[in-house]
């Protein structure tokens, strides 16, 4: 009995660290974005709510928030489509196709997915001139389907294996050709693994920093984590009231995101673990 | 309605682990109109690998097969036919039921793949969910119906667009014991209505010997022996037929336990190296000294409607079948006896059977 009671009280509280862990930085960001005296390295103690962060990034003309919102989601969702349709399709046909090599392919995209992106970016920058991409969405959406595309092949991968290849068998039997299996069985079953590598790789590309500073120049391709860094404050203060509230925007779309998908998403990302 | 010949058909493939794997060998069928045949053979023999390269998912590697004149496959003649092509449908172990579909749009499926129009698909799925008794149930998803509904929604997909061929894959074998033997007289006078040609794979020899038509016994990848039930069981032609079909197995004695029996010579002809088989329910008891030989009983356990009696002697061990009025206690010696023409002999070397 006593023992049973340490056991819950220790799992209470490293539960209890744990997520105060993660959200106290969160919160503070939250408490920051509505401080009118967001000098959080001065030693004032006084502090006064206000909504005048959130009336200013929104209203401001130098600050463009809005626009870096959209090109963000934008890019974010289209990128997080294609590598979703590519790596299902390429999922499919490695789990299922009989092909010399196939075993080779997973590896060797988890081994490009290894490069550090600071490695690539001097020839991708060349790369993009020449197409005259720089400062346009191209230049982002192709980097980013070619990066998240190893963690969206690979969670599918584990989705579609586990699928019993009498499924597959049994619609052969019943008529269908090999798209149509993939469209009207397989997919349609490995929803909540469609959905974490959807998520997955727009996280993936709604947070990408280093691509979206060095290809990106102004308000019409910057996504929002480079615009949030770029903030200016008047006489070389740092803005931190605009920036934690441009943050906290920021956050909004995943969090309906997810919001919307959790279900999803739980049964996604533990259902690869373990196998049921 | 087809009539299945296959020709030298063989199939060998490559693994890392194992190397090259001959799974089947030279099999050579032919499977009548209408007729319900079983290939029966312990797990990894092949039999499943030949049904898939029936049904057209799998590819042989030579050998050839015809649906009645009509050549479906032959890797030499670079034919292969899809199973669509083939018209045959297939019912599997797992069910393999679309999960997120309902019953009716499973059973549905093949229908709208072929492209009928909406009217013709709710009449035929309606005919088939009447037969099998799946009316109330159109709108269920799968995981909310019991193993025996599944096996039936199945059963529906395959039979749904009358296929030419229908093609069982140890479809019973994942129902509890009662309803396996109910879905076993329903499948059979299903198929006897329907009047397709059936061919249904089961390591089960009870289920095949009750099922079949004829029977083919396999065994790494090769046919053993192809009969009809009572054929197979009463006249098989090597040790391992013997032993596959029949509960409880048939007992197999050395040749030295009748070394002192007076009727050896008579028994085998003065033949060396053999093994005698003998079938629990052909053994009959004597008082002692009064049968072939002596033997002491070591256990008796109730079938219910039989009676199982173990029993031994100074070098072997055997079983033997009989009716329950018969009374026999533990402990006590006993004379064994068997008709002659009852009492299979084998090659020890080859394990073939002696003709006597």
């Amino acid at each position: 009995m006593k023992e049973e009671r340490i056991k819950k009280l220790l799992l209470f509280f490293s539960a209890a660290f744990l997520m105060l862990f993660c959200i106290i930085p969160f919160l503070w960001m939250i408490v920051v974005s509505f401080s009118k005296n967001p000098d959080f390295l001065s030693e004032q103690v006084s502090y006064f709510f206000t909504l005048n962060n959130y009336s200013e990034i929104f209203t401001s003309n130098a600050v463009h928030l809005i626009a870096y919102l959209k090109n963000s989601i934008i890019i974010s969702g289209l990128a997080a489509f294609f590598t979703t349709i590519i790596a299902s399709l390429s999922a499919y046909s490695i789990t299922r196709l009989k092909f010399p090599g196939r075993i080779i392919i997973p590896v060797f995209l988890l081994g490009v997915s290894m490069f550090p992106q600071i490695s690539l970016i001097g020839y991708l920058f060349k790369i993009l001139t020449n197409l005259n991409w720089i400062n346009t969405y191209y230049a982002l959406l192709f980097p980013y389907i070619t990066l998240s595309l190893p963690l969206a092949l690979w969670i599918l991968l584990s989705h579609f294996s586990r699928l019993s290849k009498e499924l597959d068998n049994a619609a052969l039997i019943d008529g269908a050709g090999r798209f149509k299996i993939l469209q009207k069985i397989i997919l349609p079953v490995s929803l909540p693994g469609l959905f974490s590598a959807f998520i997955l790789s727009f996280i993936f590309s709604f947070n990408e920093f280093l691509f979206a500073l060095m290809f990106t120049i102004d308000y019409k391709a910057r996504t929002i984590p480079v615009g949030i860094a770029l903030f200016e404050g008047l006489h070389g203060q740092i803005p931190w009231g605009y920036i934690m509230a441009a943050s906290v925007i920021a956050v909004i779309p995943i969090i309906i995101i997810i919001a919307l998908f959790q279900k999803y998403i739980m049964q996604g990302l533990t259902e690869g673990a373990i196998k049921g | 309605m087809n009539k299945i010949k296959i020709n030298t058909l063989s199939k060998n493939f490559f693994t890392l682990r194992r190397g090259k794997v001959n799974a089947l060998n030279d099999i050579n069928l032919e499977i009548e109109c209408g007729s319900f045949f079983v290939l029966l053979g312990p797990s990894g023999c092949g039999k499943s690998t030949l049904l898939n390269i029936i049904a057209g998912i799998e590819q042989q590697s030579t050998g050839e097969i015809y649906f009645n004149e009509r050549l479906i496959a032959s890797p030499s003649k670079k034919v292969f036919l899809s199973p669509k092509e083939r018209d045959v449908a297939m019912v599997f172990q797992s069910y393999a039921l679309y999960p997120h579909m309902t019953v009716f749009e499973n059973i549905a499926f093949p229908l709208k793949i072929s492209k009928l129009n909406k009217d013709e698909i709710k009449r035929k799925v309606e005919e088939a969910s009447d037969i099998l008794e799946l009316k109330g149930l159109l709108e269920a998803k799968p995981k909310e119906l019991s193993g025996g509904q599944r096996q039936r929604v199945a059963l529906g997909r395959a039979i749904v667009r009358n296929p030419s061929v229908l093609l069982l894959d140890e479809p019973l074998s994942n129902l509890d014991a009662m309803l396996r033997i109910n879905m076993r007289s329903e499948l059979k006078s299903l198929q006897r209505r329907l009047n397709i040609t059936t061919i249904y794979v089961t390591h089960d020899q009870t289920e095949a010997l009750s099922l079949g038509d004829k029977i083919a016994v396999i065994k790494d990848g090769e046919i053993q022996q192809v009969g009809k039930p009572d054929q197979i069981y009463d006249n098989p032609q090597n040790l391992f037929v013997a032993k596959f079909l029949g509960s409880p197995p048939i007992n197999i004695f050395e040749e030295k336990v009748f070394e002192n029996i007076p009727t050896k010579a008579e028994l085998i002809n003065n033949r060396k190296n053999f093994l005698v088989g003998i079938r629990p329910e052909q053994i009959k008891f004597a008082e002692k000294d009064k049968g072939l030989f002596n033997a002491k009983v070591k256990m008796t356990s109730s079938l219910g409607s039989e009676k199982v009696i173990h029993l031994f002697t100074a070098n072997s061990k055997f079983i033997a079948k009989v009716s329950t009025d018969l009374n026999i206690s533990e402990g006590k010696d006993v004379g064994i006896s068997f008709e002659k023409d009852k009492v299979f002999f084998f090659e020890k070397e080859s394990s073939k059977r002696i003709s006597t």
